[in-house]
């Protein structure tokens, strides 16, 4: 808990006239893991694309581990040591689980051999194993999920986006995914992670940041954000709408 | 990766067969439609890499074989090289064209890309038709070497060679799966560090250097090339065709593809000249059919069923589905 590994300073995304996300500023520290909540629309997803380079932020600046990464694309991001989740799963469906672990492992492990044994490290280490001949899209959403993480673990970051990996799993499954992101966390890594479901974010962050309409409202342990009064009134407002 | 020594031997038998081709017969006739087939192979497989393996449906291969047969052309009469080398640096000058042609061309998707290349092979026409050195509409004459044992087995071992350089690429080496990567999902390809623009360059000059060296070999075989015959729309239509009809992806089903069309075309030149009128609608007839009822052409459509039985044989639902 010392350095931050990633600084957002007064990041915004501008659509057009829609100020998606707006002056967002905040810090991570090695070794933690922060939820990024907020209600639907909140810009949460937006700033995940910024921060992973798929966005250019239109003001602002991000450093990760003390360089300049703003505008960077995905690809580069990916070779500094930021891993990403998609929230609507991205698997290369035609081709089997271990295959796609495989690509994944090209950035670390250049030749065939060494990317098939670390692929298949990763699979045993995400649960997924058993699958790795099958088709990626023969898999169930869980089983998608998972290997977007273990594909993300691939890439052996020191920085882990994870954005929605845990909605619309049942809960066996979610307590399970749940176990494996404190595992991916007890290895070193940082993670910040976008979810919808509170009972997650309340019980792994170590700090959460809330967002809404684009701005930051709160930030701070998850029990202490919980009864924030601003918090809670930009969940209750969503609801009434 | 327990095909891999069966699909060798099967490759060494095809390869051994056409090698004692020469020695079987002396009738150029056939020895010249093997040959040609075997160029129809080589095409078909090169523009397979691209749209196969990655996604993107080139509409101008066929530049790439006339840049090769023109390069090809001037070196060995304004320059006087000898031929490999003339075939050799054509090869080198399609890649060139493709490394400049793809920065721009492969940032569009889907039917944009399909007409980009599509004018790049227009352009590369109307300038072999313009230009004095490649002799304007009445093209160019080269050397006469008029030896078909000999183009044979050049074609035989080129198109021999890349077939397995391919393979080993495509279907072993890394590169075969970032391709594949990219065709899938090029976002989500950038997340796991592929810059998407540099490996689809790539494939692109993959696929046009063999084209060009083949259109090498096709100018010093035939000695006469003109704009319509080597940078026409036939050339690129046919690979396309073969390669569609065969199935995308694979390498072996453009081969089969190439081959069965290459013989039905020329069984009809030959025999039914009569009904030449007919040839243009039949292929069309059954292009259409194969693409309705063999959406991944005759080998995908083999390889299902193959694994369809295996699964109904072990009890199990099916593993490994073809993409819909």
């Amino acid at each position: 808990m010392s350095e931050a590994i990633l600084k957002i300073e007064n990041v915004s995304k501008v659509f057009g006239g829609l100020r998606a996300v707006d002056q967002v500023s905040f810090e991570i520290e090695k070794g933690e893991i922060v939820g990024l909540i907020g209600p639907n629309g909140a810009g949460k997803t937006t700033l995940f694309n910024v921060i992973s380079g798929y966005y250019a932020p239109t003001e602002g600046s991000i450093t990760f581990q003390g360089r300049a990464i703003s505008g960077f694309p995905p690809y580069r991001l990916a070779r500094e040591g930021i891993g990403r989740t998609f929230q609507i799963v991205k698997p290369f469906a035609g081709l089997t689980v271990l295959e796609n672990v495989v690509i994944a492992s090209f950035l670390k492990y250049p030749r065939m051999a060494d990317a098939e044994k670390n692929a298949e490290r990763i699979l045993d280490f995400t649960g997924l194993i058993d699958k790795k001949d099958e088709s990626a899209q023969g898999l169930t959403l869980a089983g998608r999920k998972r290997l977007e993480i273990s594909k993300a673990l691939a890439l052996e970051p020191s920085l882990l986006l994870l954005d929605e990996v845990v909605a619309g799993l049942n809960p066996t499954e979610a307590d399970k995914t749940i176990e494996l992101i404190l595992k991916v966390r007890d290895q070193g890594v940082t993670i910040l992670i976008v979810e919808h479901i509170m009972r997650v974010i309340m019980n792994i962050s170590d700090r959460v940041v809330v967002l809404n309409y684009g701005q930051k409202i709160a930030e701070g342990k998850p029990g202490e954000v919980a009864k924030n009064p601003t918090v809670i009134e930009a969940y209750l407002g969503e609801a009434q709408a | 990766m327990k095909s891999r020594g069966r699909f060798l031997w099967i490759f060494v038998v095809v390869f051994g067969l056409f090698c004692i081709v020469p020695l079987l017969t002396k009738n150029t006739f056939f020895l010249r439609i093997a040959t040609e087939a075997l160029m129809w192979i080589g095409l078909a497989i090169t523009w397979d890499v691209l749209a196969g393996y990655t996604g993107y449906l080139n509409f101008g291969h066929g530049a790439f074989f006339g840049i090769g047969a023109y390069t090809t052309a001037i070196l060995m009469t304004k320059a006087h090289w000898f031929f490999f080398p003339s075939a050799f640096v054509g090869g080198m000058i399609a890649g060139l064209v493709a490394l400049l042609a793809g920065f721009p061309t492969l940032r569009l998707y889907g039917a944009y890309f399909a007409i980009a290349t599509w004018a790049l092979g227009r352009a590369f026409q109307q300038l072999a038709l313009v230009l004095d050195i490649t002799g304007g509409p009445d093209g160019m004459r080269l050397p006469t070497f008029l030896n078909p044992v000999f183009f044979f087995y050049t074609m035989l071992i080129f198109v021999g060679g890349l077939f397995l350089i391919l393979w080993f690429l495509l279907e072993r080496a890394p590169f075969g799966l970032k391709l594949k990567a990219i065709r899938e999902d090029e976002e989500g390809a950038m997340a796991i560090g592929l810059n998407p623009a540099r490996v689809k360059v790539m494939a692109f000059i993959v696929s046009a250097i063999p084209a060009g060296i083949i259109g090498g070999i096709y100018a010093y075989w035939i000695t006469y090339i003109n704009p319509a015959s080597t940078l026409g729309d036939l050339v690129t239509d046919q690979a396309v065709v073969m390669a569609v009809f065969g199935g995308l992806g694979t390498l072996i089903g453009p081969t089969i593809g190439a081959a069965l069309i290459y013989a039905f075309k020329t069984y009809f030149w030959a025999y039914l000249s009569q009904y030449q009128v007919l040839y243009l609608v039949i292929l069309g007839a059954a292009i259409a059919a194969s693409v309705v009822f063999l959406p991944d052409g005759l080998w995908g459509a083999f390889v299902s069923r193959q694994e369809g039985r295996k699964a109904l044989k072990k009890g199990l639902a099916l593993k490994k589905e073809k993409r819909a």
